[in-house]
């Protein structure tokens, strides 16, 4: 890079968000830089696995037929465990709705629209500093070099260094962040099919809760790729760092997921496949308290994860989709401000007014009150307990079968579960899910 | 189906999947141990990157996948976070 470099726009990393604004901005003519730390575009991500396609298709509306999908979600599976007792509920799919596939080539191939439409990536490059002078964003610093341009946008991701520095994001609180860790387990596709139930390009997503997590808030999950599995745990940060310190949980995050792997449950289904990529990273748990105060300042817009653009609905975590979609209304706004020829707060602001009116802020707060449920310990604990141990004593008798009612009354006694306390929940449950 | 008894990996094993370009120069650096919340980093780092050493807590980056955990556990003064060098770090695959 040279000190006397000047482009329309530059992007401080080509993640989602990153890559879909600079696609767009590219294919309307502005010349677009996109830096990347990592060793290509993909190199430094990791999810769970899997993607809703409608956002997706909005700025690539040749998604479905070009980008590398694995499966689409054909069946959702939830699962309560507890001990070596499962319940799982199974929901078929009719449509395609989201698909599944590694976010490293998912990101590679929106990296290569982006550069295809006329942008241009520099990867193995940090971003050391948003630089400002008279209360402007003027460039992007990286090294000794320096990058001048008309808008900087900030997708730097969940760890953001450089808003904290120049005061646009308070540092992450424990609370409102979950810490995830995921497997990639190798199995050929016929396999996957057979034991999952599957057709070629069928997928699972699937949700566990209970003894997987050691009963901290958060969940496991399972997805299928085209011939691996992902498998991982998600805990609240602030739960598992209580858990440690009560001893509660006492050996290390990976013996965990571990324990999970090997569940005989589930097990089974991947026996024979070999562990080929072990990953971690931080997830938003609540975005409405990670959201910055602010999405934008004078030649500055913040996306993605950066802009805690994420929704938790208690079953899934969108991160992706809402990224991509922050990515194309960043677009709109900063052609509108090249049409005017003005970089000040007042255009920009139009970017902040437009993602609080989109469907992501919608169902940002929709699910508002999912993160506090996800502090409730019944969820986690005592449900898992009660299902798998009422429906024990249901159907594993041998000669005369308790009515479903008492089965449960007695698991109820049996693990100091109150029927008012159970009501409450599963009143707050139907109420915020 | 193979019905021999689940082996269990150990962190070390599953590392041992990653691909990594480690740089010479270290990103995170341990700067006040005693203000750091030990027990939490030896089991939540998910590469277990923090190990005690004779006593002593001891970073080890080359293994880090720059997760941010660490960093939300502590402050500035205790420990130096940075991320690694352009093109340095972890290289996820199947990410």
């Amino acid at each position: 890079m040279s000190s006397s470099l000047k482009f329309d726009v530059v992007i401080i990393g080509a993640g989602p968000a990153g890559c879909s604004t600079g696609y767009l901005l590219a294919k309307s003519g502005l010349n677009v830089l996109i830096i990347e730390r990592g060793s290509e575009p993909g190199a430094k991500q990791l999810w769970g696995g899997k993607a809703y396609a409608q956002p997706l298709r909005e700025v690539w509306p040749e998604l479905d037929r070009e980008a590398p999908i694995h499966r689409w979600i054909s069946i959702e599976r939830f699962s309560l465990v507890s001990g070596e007792r499962v319940v799982t509920l199974e929901y078929k799919l009719g449509r395609k709705v989201a698909f599944t596939t590694y976010l490293s080539e998912l990101v590679s191939w929106m990296a290569k629209k982006a550069e295809e439409a006329g942008a241009m990536i520099i990867s193995k490059t940090r971003a050391d500093e948003i630089v400002i002078k008279n209360g402007r964003v003027i460039g992007v610093r990286s090294g000794s070099d320096v990058v001048e341009a008309d808008v900087v946008i900030d997708a730097e991701g969940i760890n953001r260094i450089l808003l904290e520095k120049i005061g646009l994001a308070s540092k992450l609180s424990p609370e409102h962040i979950g810490l995830g860790v995921k497997e990639v387990l190798k199995l050929n596709s016929e396999k996957i099919n057979e034991r999952f139930g599957l057709e070629d390009e069928e997928g699972v997503s699937w949700l566990v809760i209970g003894d997987v997590t050691k009963n901290i808030p958060g969940g496991g999950f399972i997805y299928t790729m085209r011939d691996t599995i992902s498998l991982g745990i998600v805990v609240r940060v602030s739960s598992a760092y209580d858990a440690v310190e009560r001893g509660e949980l006492n050996k290390h995050v990976s013996e965990v997921l571990e324990d999970f792997r090997t569940h005989p449950y589930f097990y089974r289904l991947w026996s024979d496949a070999e562990v080929i990529e072990y990953g971690g990273r931080l997830v938003i748990e609540n975005p409405v308290e990670t959201m910055p105060k602010k999405l934008y300042m004078p030649g500055l817009i913040i996306v993605g994860d950066a802009a805690g653009t994420l929704v938790n609905t208690g079953y899934t975590f969108r991160g992706v989709d809402t990224a991509v979609y922050s990515g194309k209304i960043a677009a709109e706004t900063i052609l509108e401000a090249f049409g005017k020829k003005d970089f000040s707060e007042e255009i920009l602001r139009r970017y902040e007014e437009k993602i609080k009116s989109s469907y992501i802020y919608d169902e940002i707060l929709r699910h508002k009150g999912v993160s506090d449920l996800m502090r409730e310990k019944f969820l986690f604990k005592d449900l898992p307990r009660l299902l798998t141990g009422g429906f024990e004593k249901i159907l594993e008798a041998d000669y005369e079968e308790p009515k479903i009612i008492d089965g449960f009354r007695k698991t109820m006694r049996e693990n100091n579960i109150s029927l008012l306390r159970l009501l409450s929940v599963m009143i707050k449950l139907v109420s915020k899910l | 189906m193979n019905r021999s008894p689940p082996k269990k990996m150990r962190i070390e094993e599953l590392i041992r999947r990653n691909i990594w370009e480690v740089d010479k120069e270290r990103h995170i650096e341990i700067l006040d141990e005693k203000s750091l919340p030990k027990k939490q980093l030896l089991l939540l780092c998910p590469m277990r990157c923090y190990v005690e050493e004779e006593g002593r807590l001891v970073m080890h980056y080359e293994e880090c996948v720059e997760c941010g955990l660490c960093r939300i556990l502590s402050n500035p003064k205790s420990l130096r976070w940075d991320l690694p060098r352009g093109g340095m770090g972890i290289r996820y695959r199947y990410g």
